[in-house]
């Protein structure tokens, strides 16, 4: 409209616009040439970084070709190196095994600065227990530095029979003092804590384990009388006792098949481990138990 | 309950200080866990004594057991008490050693009270087949005085006792004897050997003071040992020292080991010596009777004291002194061994 009513103004206003339209689409279509020039160069620059890529690429892998013929070239040597290692740890592990199997023989040793330290390992039916060591010193004459054999042990008598003439003696000895100790501790032990509900009464017992005194049901609860048992082992290199005496608690006059029970297991004490006899109560009062109902 | 009795049972309570009074009274085991959750334990301890005595009357105590709490008191205080250290020995040809504990406690009390009609006899066993025996010694005509009692620890199936000084040394015979004759033994002897710490005692007297041994599962110290000496030496110290030192050291680990001492507070040793001197005419080398002399050791613990020495390369001296005095010693000795020898702790 204000074209219409200022017509010189309107025109000179009307062909300003038009230029400036004719400008701008020249622009655009100028851009989209400039555009395409760009992306041009782009495309040759994605072009030759492709290039580049390739080039670094196949560069790696022709090294790592190399490294790996190199690798292969050396690899014999490397593979020996590690075998002989294995061979040593393997021998060691193997040296170390037989050291400690030699504990299951009983009695091992090792070398010490000024002797031996002997290590008497104790066994009773397959179960290993204590171990003691004596420590010697090598110097005439031949002397004990320190042990850990326990006090009531007659070491020093063993010693002094044997130690200076007959060293082997003294060991056997002392082995065979020291098992049968053990034997006896293991028995009463077990005793102590497997069988307990048969007991009806503490075990007594002293250090070296050679007399035990305890009272006993066959069927703890039952009506029976209980038995007084009383294990002497006068021989300190036994487990089995020397002398056992059974007693019935409660009567003096006793039936026939109680006098019967009570003479089989003095026999049972003297001639079976401990605690086994008392396995064979206990299978028994199963057996029993298991008959009455 | 006695009026002496409750007297007796109040003193010993007392004695026992405010933090070890639960402990003791669960060990004694005369007072049910019931009654003992009625005392308040936060009050003054007097209060707390007449609770117990209280207590103690309802369950009616005898005087049995209330020496029981007392073997239990001096058990947890044991080194109030100066113990001396016996040793027995059996016949020639005897049986071998069948202790019946029951045997032995009838047979001791029996010889006392034979002898002394009035003596109180009390045990106590422990688990390392140790017995405590109690005894309150009266006469023929006075009642036993609770006040001044014998402990003596027995270890069955060994020839050993030790029993705690005291000053009624009158009954220590028949002490003895009962001993004796109770355990079947033959004869019984006083060692050199005095000391508070029963523990020391039967390290030394069990020769139970190293139980460390070699075996081949154990790793080798000796690494371990020459670390210790790098960190401890002064860098300036040059390669001979370095010998001389690690010489040192592995001397005294191998005299006196790795374990704790035994606690000896003094150690007396007679020395018979002839006197050497480079001095020509000196009259003390020229005597012909070798000089008798008394070497007196004292210390709170002797033997680490000794230990320590050896860095200070005293010790070979010491050893050289000690070696003359047992007379049939050579070279490096286990110094320990030495210990009976006219020692007391």
């Amino acid at each position: 409209m204000a074209g219409i009513l200022a017509p010189g103004l309107g025109v000179l206003a009307h062909l300003e616009r038009l230029e400036n339209q004719m400008s701008r689409s020249r622009k655009q279509s100028e851009e989209p040439q400039s555009v395409q020039a760009q992306e041009r160069v782009l495309g040759t620059k994605i072009q030759k970084l492709r290039h580049l890529r390739d080039d670094l690429k196949a560069a790696v892998r022709h090294r790592r070709g190399s490294v790996k013929a190199c690798i292969a070239n050396v690899e014999p040597n490397r593979t020996v190196e590690v075998n002989e290692q294995e061979a040593l740890e393997e021998k060691l592990e193997n040296v170390k095994a037989v050291l400690q199997a030699y504990h299951f023989t009983g009695l091992s040793g090792k070398l010490t600065s000024r002797g031996v330290c002997v290590c008497i390992n104790t066994a009773f039916e397959g179960n290993l227990l204590d171990s003691y060591f004596v420590d010697l010193v090598i110097q005439k004459p031949l002397r004990i530095h320190h042990h850990s054999v326990p006090v009531f042990i007659p070491l020093e008598e063993i010693a002094a029979k044997y130690l200076q003439t007959n060293i082997q003696h003294f060991l056997f000895s002392l082995c065979e003092y020291l098992n049968a100790y053990s034997g006896r501790k293991y028995q009463a032990d077990r005793l102590q804590s497997d069988f307990a509900a048969l007991l009806t009464g503490p075990l007594q017992r002293n250090p070296l384990c050679n007399l035990l005194s305890f009272t006993y049901k066959l069927d703890p609860g039952g009506q029976s009388f209980p038995f007084c048992a009383r294990l002497l082992y006068k021989d300190l290199t036994a487990t089995l006792p020397t002398d056992v005496t059974v007693t019935c608690q409660g009567g003096e006059a006793l039936s026939t098949s109680w006098e019967e029970q009570r003479a089989s297991h003095e026999t049972l004490f003297c001639t079976k481990p401990l605690h086994q006899v008392f396995a064979s109560f206990a299978r028994r009062e199963k057996l029993d138990m298991s008959l009455v109902s | 309950m006695d009026e002496t009795v409750a007297e007796f049972i109040k003193r010993t309570i007392l004695k026992i200080p405010m933090n070890e009074l639960t402990t003791i009274l669960k060990a004694w085991d005369f007072l049910s866990e019931n009654q003992l959750q009625t005392v308040n334990f936060r009050q003054r301890k007097e209060s707390v004594v007449q609770h117990l005595i209280h207590l103690c009357e309802e369950k009616r105590a005898s005087l049995n057991d209330a020496a029981l709490l007392d073997i239990i008191y001096t058990q947890f205080h044991q080194h109030q008490k100066v113990w001396d250290v016996f040793q027995m020995t059996k016949g020639p040809g005897e049986d071998v050693d069948l202790f019946d504990m029951k045997q032995f406690k009838n047979s001791f009390k029996k010889i006392l009270q034979r002898a002394l009609k009035n003596v109180t006899v009390s045990f106590r066993e422990t688990e390392e087949n140790a017995v405590w025996i109690r005894i309150a010694w009266g006469t023929q005509y006075t009642k036993p005085n609770q006040y001044k009692p014998t402990y003596v620890v027995y270890y069955s199936q060994t020839p050993y006792a030790f029993k705690s000084s005291s000053t009624l040394r009158r009954n220590t015979p028949l002490l003895g004897q009962a001993l004796t004759v109770a355990s079947k033994h033959h004869q019984i002897v006083k060692m050199d050997l005095r000391s508070r710490y029963l523990d020391s005692l039967k390290a030394i007297v069990f020769k139970q003071y190293n139980q460390t041994f070699e075996t081949h599962n154990s790793t080798t110290p000796l690494q371990e040992r020459s670390l210790g000496l790098d960190i401890n030496m002064d860098s300036r110290i040059i390669h001979e020292n370095i010998v001389e030192k690690e010489r040192v050291q592995r001397i005294t680990q191998e005299t006196f080991g790795d374990y704790p001492q035994p606690q000896l507070e003094f150690a007396q040793y007679k020395l018979e010596t002839k006197f050497k001197s480079d001095l020509n005419g000196s009259i003390l080398a020229e005597r012909e009777e070798p000089l008798r002399c008394l070497i007196k050791f004292s210390s709170p613990h002797l033997l680490e004291a000794l230990k320590s020495l050896a860095p200070a390369a005293l010790f070979s001296r010491i050893q050289k002194l000690l070696c003359y005095s047992a007379s049939h010693s050579q070279g490096t000795q286990d110094l320990s061994s030495y210990v009976p020898l006219y020692t007391r702790c």
